[in-house]
């Protein structure tokens, strides 16, 4: 038997290992030495015909080699494995600056979501939300908010009158009436919904549109509680910091009644083309509940104190999203409606 | 309204803000000014004067009054009474007779003599034109001025051309005719009230001069009115006539009876200064009911809790001083005396307004009302509305609002039958009230075509008809031959409400319905919940999309959206999902074309009972290939066990036996076996 140098096979199979350039290669090496014929294997197995004293010795030196090749190569087999997906890699290429492919999405109006957000904000100044019908009589509409017929202040709202009698309400006023009706205060209610005006349309005046009413009716409610209602919902609506003032104005069912100014959210109240040069935007008409509405309800107005406005919802979007035409919200252009 | 600054100015000595500050303030404590444009060597602004302030403020001596107030300036008031001449009597030269004394609680008259007719001094005419107003001759002139500068409208007569020196207020007969002085012709009735002599209609009151006692070059003798009319029955004449004036604006409004003598007296003054004549002695004045003072009382307290804000009692009391109120104080209340010009003051609240826009609606704070912390309930049609419209986005619809209105056009293609017509529309195209969100939704559609692909899009609104119904219809369309696309949206809005009992219906049509129904007559499906119908599933009429010019098909459904909502329901039950495994054969079947999906299903389902889990059409085919009148079914049949896995003997067993069901029927054939 031939003398085994095992210092040698070491040498060899090392510099085999390092020299395999591929997994082919790499695999030969390791059937040549730790294969089932590899030279390895073959002295392990001839370790048995050595005498005893020798077999102790050989046979420790022998493992060692044996442990120490397959640790060395598993990791040649990272190596390589690392290497060529690295060449595989550099192969490939995308131009990541290629338009990508959009889902079709779905969309909600611009309008529901202004209606959303107004919604959730009063709601959590714990107003209630309220409807009421499109189609309205003259009592709700108009009589009972202390509008009386034949009287001037009718004119204020052009009205579109219907064959069936009825009319299209002018304005979420007479939603305080049917709630008033039903609903014993104190009470806080917002109105969204469709009115209708009789008058031409250009772009910042539509005959058909959504408004929101307020409504809040107390013992003690007071011209100062509208104001921090009202700054509130502006500023968490718009998420900005801004100013409003009160001017002397005038509805049936309000008194005194307010006209609502806010801070211009385009120049900050400096004056600019969408303020007028004013520096501020009318927001809404506001006031204090008439006692001729309490009385219409059958309350008595000695007991209660209350305050309602109404904003138009367009302008909110309108202000939100700088929308410069009314007109875009009933287009039903796509190309309008995607952009929110 | 317009005004002149010039003219505003001539009430103080004081010199005013420059116009654009005066329109300031004016803004922020009385009225809006909408505009403030240089007009030759004067301003004018328009103010839009609050409808309930036209009794005192339409007029430059109301406005003046405000910004006297407003900026604590002393009024100058011109004078306003002039000398009468004794020997002329103005009750030889004109008797008053007033028929109706609700109609006119007040007529004055006033005569002056030997005026010459001739054109207005500079200053007079530069004033009305700087108010839009043209001048006439200084008698008109100075009708008109003292109207703007009052607020209180006049007419003058050619004295002698009255019959029998007699004015009488009466109505007017019916039918009876006058020819106005810009040579109108208007045919009167028993609701116009009219100043007339014993012969004739002079004039309509408070609304119009006749021609017939026009002052013209020859007058000599002057007959001033100033009188104060019912603004119902004028509002009425000048709806009626379709007559608008200066006049009849400031009547309809409301004035104080107390006005007509000021400004006759101011008038006649003026014509003897600028006209020459004699003023006669004697104001002829009918005013058998006064007008008087109100009181209105005031609590302190009432005023700092509705304005949120405590105004100090001394101010309180000063502001209404300066507006013209008497104040008398006893304790915390004040009792207030309002000038008769305040037709809009009677209510604590009313004065309340007027110390609240004087002292500044600025220095009211904002403050966080007192309330009970009881969250709101949740308006569960509004709820529902936002579930149904998250579902259709998420299912890659549009939302889209139109207008509630239909046109004539529409009208005729979809049919009238229903639709509750506008008495006043704005123009054709919006002449009726929706009946159907369909309509306008193909408009929209129609008008996207061109520029996008798959349209999907819907609208949630109230719908309109006949006699007075409104209710919230819920309405999709899909562009394309997509029956089943839609099916599948709707079933899958029907799985996210929580309604599992949708079924489609086969739908006919009734004979009287079928001519013009919207509906593709073989491709439409009533959609019923618990068997109650709740809508419609079809492709639109191919005819009606002709007439529309819509080239492609459309397939929509049309959903009564308040029975929807009553349907829906946000329980979720949880089923158990079985932990044994499902196996999946498949199965052909040839039928003839007429018999439903849902027929053949009823038979898998009945024949494998509890173990077939699902049975998913995945292809329907009718082609050359097949036998004549023939259509191939395929189905994904998926076999589960709850407590088992099954194995194939099993799972054959079934297989054969659903076979053998569907086999029962000698049309039907199961092919591949």
């Amino acid at each position: 038997m031939k003398k085994i140098d095992l210092k040698l096979l070491k040498k060899q199979a090392q510099k085999e290992l390092e020299r395999a350039g591929d997994l082919r290669a790499l695999n030969e090496v390791f059937k040549r030495y730790l294969g089932k014929r590899g030279e390895l294997t073959q002295v392990l197995r001839s370790l048995e015909k050595l005498p005893k004293s020798q077999r102790l010795k050989v046979s420790k030196t022998a493992n060692e080699l044996k442990n120490f090749l397959r640790i060395r190569f598993d990791e040649r087999l990272e190596e390589i494995k690392e290497k060529e997906q690295g060449e595989k890699e550099a192969k490939e290429w995308l131009d990541v600056t290629a338009p990508g492919q959009k889902p079709q999405a779905g969309s909600l109006h611009p309008l529901t979501q202004v209606e959303r957000k107004v919604e959730e904000i009063f709601q959590v100044m714990g107003f209630y939300v309220a409807e009421g019908p499109e189609m309205e009589n003259e009592w709700y509409n108009f009589d009972a908010l202390n509008i009386p017929k034949d009287h001037p202040a009718r004119d204020m709202w052009d009205t579109f009158y219907l064959k069936n009698g009825l009319i299209l309400r002018t304005h979420t006023s007479p939603v305080q009436i049917r709630y008033l009706e039903k609903n014993q205060p104190p009470l806080r209610i917002i109105v969204p919904g469709r009115i209708f005006r009789h008058e031409a349309t250009d772009a910042s005046h539509e005959f058909n549109l959504y408004q929101v009413e307020g409504l809040m009716v107390d013992r003690e409610i007071s011209a100062a509680n509208f104001k921090a209602i009202i700054l509130e919902f502006l500023k968490r609506f718009l998420e900005k910091e801004v100013k409003i003032r009160m001017r002397p104005s005038f509805f049936p069912f309000t008194e005194p009644s307010f006209e609502v100014d806010m801070s211009c959210t385009v120049c900050g109240g400096k004056g600019c083309s969408t303020c007028g040069k004013t520096g501020w935007l009318e927001m809404m008409g506001a006031g204090m509940v008439h006692p001729a509405v309490f009385k219409a309800v059958g309350l008595n107005p000695k007991n209660w104190q209350g305050f309602a406005f109404g904003m138009g919802m367009e302008r909110l979007a309108m202000m939100k999203y700088r929308v410069n035409d009314i007109r875009l919200f009933y287009s039903g252009d796509f190309k309008f409606l995607d952009q929110f | 309204m317009v005004f002149s600054y010039n003219w505003l100015q001539s009430f103080f000595k004081k010199k005013l803000p420059s116009p654009e500050k005066l329109a300031e303030i004016l803004a922020l404590q009385s009225f809006e000014v909408e505009e403030v444009a240089k007009k030759g060597k004067d301003w004018v602004l328009d103010i839009a004067v609050l409808p309930n302030r036209a009794p005192d403020c339409f007029s430059h001596l109301g406005v003046a009054r405000e910004i006297a107030v407003i900026t604590k300036s002393q009024l100058q008031v011109p004078k306003a009474k002039g000398k009468e001449e004794k020997s002329l009597l103005a009750k030889n030269f004109v008797s008053i007779e007033v028929q109706d004394k609700t109609a006119c609680p007040r007529y004055t008259a006033r005569v002056i003599k030997g005026v010459k007719v001739a054109s207005s001094p500079k200053w007079l005419k530069d004033r009305l034109i700087a108010c839009g107003l043209r001048p006439i001759n200084n008698i008109v002139d100075i009708a008109n001025y003292v109207m703007l500068d009052s607020g209180q409208p006049l007419h003058a007569f050619d004295g002698e051309k009255i019959a029998e020196k007699k004015i009488i207020v009466r109505f007017a007969k019916d039918r009876e005719k006058i020819v106005t002085l810009d040579e109108e012709k208007y045919d009167l009735d028993k609701s116009i009230l009219v100043i007339a002599d014993p012969k004739k209609a002079l004039a309509i009151a408070g609304i119009k001069g006749g021609k017939l006692p026009e002052i013209d070059k020859k007058t000599r003798v002057v007959v001033l009115e100033s009188a104060n009319f019912d603004p119902h029955v004028i509002r009425k004449a000048s709806q009626t006539l379709h007559l608008r004036t200066d006049a009849s604006l400031r009547f309809e409004h409301g004035l104080d009876p107390n006005l007509t003598e000021l400004a006759i007296n101011r008038a006649a003054l003026l014509i003897e200064q600028i006209g020459g004549g004699k003023v006669a002695q004697g104001l002829v004045d009918v005013y058998p009911k006064k007008s008087v003072e109100r009181q209105v009382r005031l609590e302190l307290h009432y005023l700092n809790s509705l304005l949120g804000v405590q105004v100090p009692k001394k101010e309180a009391k000063d502001i209404l001083v300066r507006l013209g109120f008497g104040v008398r104080e006893k304790g915390k209340v004040l009792y207030v005396t309002v000038p008769t010009r305040r037709l809009d003051v009677s209510l604590p609240e009313d004065l309340i307004e007027e110390i609240g826009r004087i002292y500044g609606y600025n220095k009211v704070k904002a403050l966080f009302p007192m309330a009970s912390l009881i969250p709101p309930k949740r308006n569960l049609n509004i709820f529902w509305e936002n579930v149904v419209k998250d579902i259709l986005k998420e299912a890659r619809f549009r939302e889209i609002y139109n207008y509630s209105f239909l046109s004539e056009e529409q009208a005729k293609i979809f049919g009238k039958e229903y639709l509750i017509e506008v008495e006043n529309p704005l123009s054709v195209e919006y002449k009726y009230l929706r009946d159907s969100l369909i309509p306008n939704l193909l408009v929209v559609l129609k008008k996207n075509q061109k520029n996008f692909k798959n349209i999907k899009i819907f609208e949630l609104g109230k719908i309109f008809k006949k006699p007075k119904l409104e209710k919230k219809q819920l309405t999709a369309l899909i562009q394309g031959d997509s029956f089943f696309q839609l099916k599948g949206a709707l079933d899958f809005l029907f799985e996210r409400l929580g309604i599992s009992d949708a079924w489609y219906d086969d739908y006919q049509a009734t004979p009287e319905d079928s001519p013009r129904s919207i509906w593709h007559p073989r491709k439409v499906a009533e959609v019923k919940v618990n068997g109650d119908e709740i809508g419609f599933l079809g492709e639109l009429s191919p005819k009606l999309l002709d007439k529309l010019e819509i080239k492609e098909r459309v397939v929509a459904f049309d959903i009564d959206f308040e029975k929807l909502e009553t349907l829906s329901s946000e329980e979720t039950i949880f089923q158990p999902v079985s932990r044994f495994p499902a196996a999946v054969r498949d199965l052909a079947i040839l039928i003839p074309q007429g018999t439903k999906v849902v027929e053949v299903l009823n038979v898998i389902n009945r024949a494998g009972g509890k173990l077939v889990r699902d049975a998913d059409l995945f292809d329907m085919y009718e082609g050359e290939e097949l036998p004549e009148g023939k259509k191939n079914l395929a189905f994904h049949i998926v076999f589960q066990a709850e407590d088992k896995t099954l194995n194939a003997k099993e799972i054959d067993q079934l297989q054969k036996k659903i076979i053998a069901a569907l086999e029962e029927n000698p049309d039907w054939q199961v092919r591949g076996r």
